[in-house]
């Protein structure tokens, strides 16, 4: 499951307003020309820059961005630190507030940072990033800008910069940043993408596919080209090849290779940030370094039900079902109404033959969760395989009616009236199955074989 | 707000305009939440109770208007249960009065309006009372045989008592997003006419597919006369079901356009409409997002295949920095072209705010774009007015609901704002008047003959008013749309400086066509199934 967050949310208006205080403060001195790097501002002349409230955050976050600004506060104070250095420190600590979320807080890290050490692409760049996530466009593409007139052929860069200009509705000006990555870069699959997004845009739908095409030749993971490379088949008229691929399509996004942003996303200390890389592993298939991830999570946050269970997810993924089956027990102790792990414990059980365990798992599972599909499905099989035909009907009965798509409940509700001997209702179960699973083989061979069952006897 | 992050109440409130005693103006129906925890106790909690509001609109005899309200909610013999969420109207058993249907986390409730000023709860013998999560619900008549049928969009499975803790990277306590939890399915219940519905979820071929709806707006999208649903869904694809003419819908949503970004990603789909916002006879689709994600237009090609032209309109860009709830199309210059409003609010801290100690720190202000007219290319961009919208557009709150319908009778469409631990808002349209406009209340016949009702709104219903420039601008009779909210089912049509007659063709929801060519101007008229040419 993933936590994954929702998007970072600012009041672009209220942001608007911090960027004009700050940068007031901290640029006017300087004159910003494209590659110079003498026109650094005078240190002592910047404005102070306090640290947000950090109390809620993870004590180990709180203590690491609360380390770097102290050591950004004894740069300061020594007035012989050199611009470039105290302008790293200021980086520092905006890319600790930027990985953490506060992106607010992190902008005037990251001006005073640029306003020292102009000739740095790094700076405009994490700015370009904070704006773009602030939803303010223009600032974006101000910050991108600079940070190309510093490195102009930046891949990741130009490829940000393409998908403002798209979200902006100016497919031609993005069309332009694509074909300057792909000349940087050739092939490089994020470009492809931009630019079959840019041509669909302009209803330039064989351009589209051509670059969509390239992309999934490329990289066949990237499952979401397959929609906009539908809408360009569709756009010329081949439904069929627009449908089929429809069918394949997947949510793996495509992104530029960002050096930057990766270094950021190792940098946050704490438990949900150990969670979040633990998830990333995951997802990659590389359980080891998840279930790292994951202890290290759960050694912050022992009380955290999410991170814990994850750990005993990623070991039974590992085959250690032992240490398994230990983590999830650890969570329902303590977080008795974390339905999750009363189902992972309840899977474990059901996979080592204790069925009567396994059986009072799923049954908590679904009475802190009674909506959980899965849990109940468990559930009903295990009491139908149990002997207990009737208790499984109920439970088949009550998945069909949370989710009516749930053919292993149908099939399931037909094989426990077989069970119990009424035949007429298994048969009518099953044919209705067929009608509305056509694809679903069981549904068939079971009625042949209710159908030469009955007609033995 | 509990200081638990409770996720379910950041959902609600919605809101309805309706005009529930028959006199002509609309009356209001507000949606309450209660205590999470309470309810999570398991104890029996009363919710603080949706509230119905009766207009007593006074119009003097200079023309101006008078609004006062009063709280008729326990006269009403409305007792609403549980923590509420929204609000779908509708008259399902055509006696002439306009019904009720709660949805709330837990079972929705369905009172029936009794014409004499209350109504009864019959959720349960109708068999409306579906247990899930509901946020956003629809009556429409789907198999066209003249009896409201009911879609009820169903959200997520989530319970207080086994709520989930969420943070933000920092491991800042914060609310969840929708993906922690699981999905509950949507339900298509069919009339049966004699006060009950039967579910076809299953039979329809609705249930084949679903995500987490929040909007839900029905329309006839492929113009075959025969209405059609769109569900906007969080953070899943959203789905365009369209009516096979058998009592099976089939999901359309991929193919069509309408079910994801146009780089093929699933948004944050809360508030939908449908409306033909370009005039050229079909409709267009207008769904609200999150914050980063920005709102989605989808333009119709008249055969219910979509063009996405978010960026190009404007409307995308201009609402990355705001997450969308309640919104409509509705002409709020009566120049005869479909604007859009926003109401906003956020749905995870906004660090900013909670650095300035603000207690609620969720909240944004609403955005109205005014649409640009005619445009062959399709490249106009929508303006931007909010700035112009008045007092009311600078306020920042924390919006949901939005319900649109002429509250004063003076020719244009006003909006009742639900707000989320805030008060609610009317916002009183003083511009729409200054143009030309007809009113219209699209009726069939009731034989309600102890209350004397011998109308009854017909929903779905489609007009086109042909005006004198030779343009043809095609509305539809609708309450849902939105997010939680009903709407005035009148149509109101901008005629600009015109003040010649305009032809008037309805499309009735059975099929037949009809036209009137004696329709006043700058007043509502009654027009009648049947009493057309």
């Amino acid at each position: 499951m993933s936590r994954a967050l929702w998007s970072r949310r600012r009041r672009a208006g209220l942001g608007a307003a911090l960027l004009l205080m700050s940068a007031c403060s901290s640029e006017p001195k300087t004159t910003p020309t494209s590659t110079s790097q003498t026109t650094e501002v005078d240190p002592s002349t910047l404005p102070a820059i306090t640290l947000p409230d950090l109390s809620q955050m993870d004590k180990a976050v709180q203590q690491q961005i609360g380390d770097q600004y102290r050591s950004l506060q004894s740069l300061i104070e020594s007035r012989s630190t050199p611009p470039h250095d105290l302008a790293r420190a200021y980086g520092d600590v905006g890319n600790l507030l930027m990985a953490a979320d506060h992106l607010e807080a992190a902008e005037p890290y990251y001006l005073h940072a640029q306003a020292l050490e102009p000739g740095e692409m790094r700076w405009p760049y994490y700015l370009g990033h904070v704006y773009m996530n602030r939803a303010a466009p223009a600032k974006s593409i101000a910050s991108f800008e600079r940070a190309l007139r510093l490195r102009p052929n930046d891949v990741a860069t130009l490829v940000w910069l393409g998908n403002i200009y798209l979200d902006q509705g100016q497919p031609e000006l993005a069309a332009m940043q694509f074909t300057q990555a792909l000349s940087a870069q050739p092939g490089v699959v994020a470009a492809l993408f931009g630019q079959g997004r840019a041509a669909l845009a302009q209803r330039e739908y064989s351009r589209a596919v051509n670059y969509f095409e390239q992309v999934l030749a490329a990289d066949p993971r990237a499952s979401m080209t397959h929609y906009p490379l539908a809408l360009a088949y569709r756009g010329l008229g081949d439904t069929a090849r627009a449908e089929a691929h429809l069918s394949q399509q997947g949510t793996v996004e495509i992104g530029p290779p960002d050096p930057l942003m990766a270094e950021l996303r190792g940098l946050l200390e704490g438990a949900v940030a150990e969670e979040n890389r633990g998830v990333r592993a995951l997802d990659s298939g590389d359980f080891k370094t998840a279930a790292e991830h994951f202890r290290k999570g759960v050694a912050l946050a022992p009380d955290n039900p999410s991170i814990r269970h994850k750990l005993g997810t990623a070991l039974s993924l590992m085959g250690d079902m032992q240490g398994a089956v230990e983590q999830f027990q650890e969570t329902v102790r303590r977080s008795p109404g974390f339905a999750q792990a009363h189902y992972s414990l309840g899977v474990l059980l059901a996979v080592s033959g204790r069925r009567q365990e396994a059986i009072e798992r799923f049954s908590t599972a679904v009475k802190y969760e009674p909506g959980y599909v899965e849990a109940r499905l468990r559930l009903a099989d295990l009491m139908r395989q149990s002997g207990r035909p009737d208790a499984a009907l109920t439970q088949y009965a009550q998945v069909m009616t949370i989710d009516p798509r749930a053919a292993e409940a149908q099939f399931g509700y037909a094989m426990a009236l077989v069970q119990l001997k009424r035949y007429d209702e298994a048969h009518r179960r099953l044919t209705e199955g067929m009608s509305v699973h056509p694809e679903r083989r069981e549904f068939a061979d079971a009625l042949a074989k209710l159908e030469e069952l009955r007609g033995r006897q | 707000m509990e200081g638990k992050f409770y996720y379910a109440e950041i959902i609600a409130p919605g809101a309805a305009l309706l005009d529930y005693d028959n006199d002509g103006d609309l009356d209001v129906l507000l949606v309450q939440g209660s205590r999470l925890s309470a309810l999570g106790s398991g104890k029996n909690v009363q919710g603080s109770g949706d509230r119905l509001f009766r207009n007593d609109l006074q119009v003097n005899a200079d023309g101006t208007r008078v609004l006062h309200f009063t709280d008729v909610t326990e006269p009403s013999g409305i007792v609403s249960r549980g923590y509420g969420m929204g609000v779908a109207t509708g008259d399902f058993n055509n006696d002439g009065c306009t019904d009720l249907y709660l949805t709330n986390l837990g079972p929705n409730q369905l009172f029936r309006n009794n014409c004499n000023g209350t109504f009864t709860d019959v959720s349960k013998q109708s068999k409306t009372d579906d247990p899930s999560w509901t946020v956003s619900a629809s009556f429409l008549d789907y198999d066209r045989d003249g009896w409201l049928d009911l879609f009820v969009g169903n959200y997520l499975s989530w319970r207080a008592e086994s709520s989930t803790p969420c943070s933000t990277p920092s491991g800042r306590p914060d609310y969840c997003s929708p993906n922690v939890y699981q999905p509950q399915p949507s339900r298509l219940l069919h009339n049966n006419h004699d006060g009950t519905f039967t579910d076809v979820t299953v039979a329809s071929g609705i249930a084949r597919e679903f995500g987490p709806a929040l909007g839900v707006s029905t329309a006839d999208f492929n113009g075959d006369g025969w209405i059609d649903i769109y569900v906007a869904n969080d953070g899943q694809p959203n789905q365009l079901w369209m009516n096979q003419r058998d009592g099976s819908f089939k999901n359309t949503g991929l193919l069509s356009g309408t079910a994801l970004s146009a780089h093929g990603k699933a948004k944050a789909g809360m508030g939908v409409d449908a409306g033909d916002f370009d005039n050229d006879g079909d409709e267009d689709i207008f769904v609200t997002n999150l914050t980063g994600e920005g709102n989605d237009l989808y333009v119709n090609d008249g055969s219910g295949l979509f063009e996405e032209r978010s960026a190009r309109s404007g409307l995308g860009g201009a609402s990355r920095g705001y997450t969308g709830f309640g919104t409509a199309w509705f002409d709020i210059d009566n120049d005869g072209w479909l604007d859009t409003l926003t109401v906003n609010g956020a749905v995870q801290t906004i660090e900013a705010l909670r650095r300035e100690n603000d207690p609620f720190p969720l909240h944004q202000r609403k955005l109205l774009f005014r649409n640009p007219g005619a445009d062959p290319s399709g490249s106009a961009r929508f303006e931007d007015v909010t700035a112009r919208g008045g007092a009311a557009f600078e306020l920042s709150e924390v919006g949901r609901g939005a319900a649109f319908g002429d509250i004063d009778n003076d020719g244009d469409v006003d909006v009742l704002v639900a707000n989320n631990n805030g008060k609610p808002r009317l916002l009183i349209n003083e511009i729409g008047a200054r143009n030309h406009w007809i009113g219209l209340r699209l009726a069939g016949a009731s034989q309600n003959v102890v209350a004397g009702l011998n109308t009854r709104d017909i929903l779905g219903a489609r007009v086109g008013i042909v005006r004198d420039d030779g343009v043809t601008l095609w509305r539809r009779a609708r309450s849902d749309g939105s997010y939680a909210s009903a709407n005035d089912p009148r149509v109101i049509a901008g005629l600009g400086q015109s003040t010649r007659t305009p032809r008037v063709r309805v499309i009735w929801p059975n099929g037949t066509t009809e036209e009137w060519t004696t329709v006043a101007i700058d007043r509502y008229t009654l027009l009648k199934e049947g009493d057309g040419t």
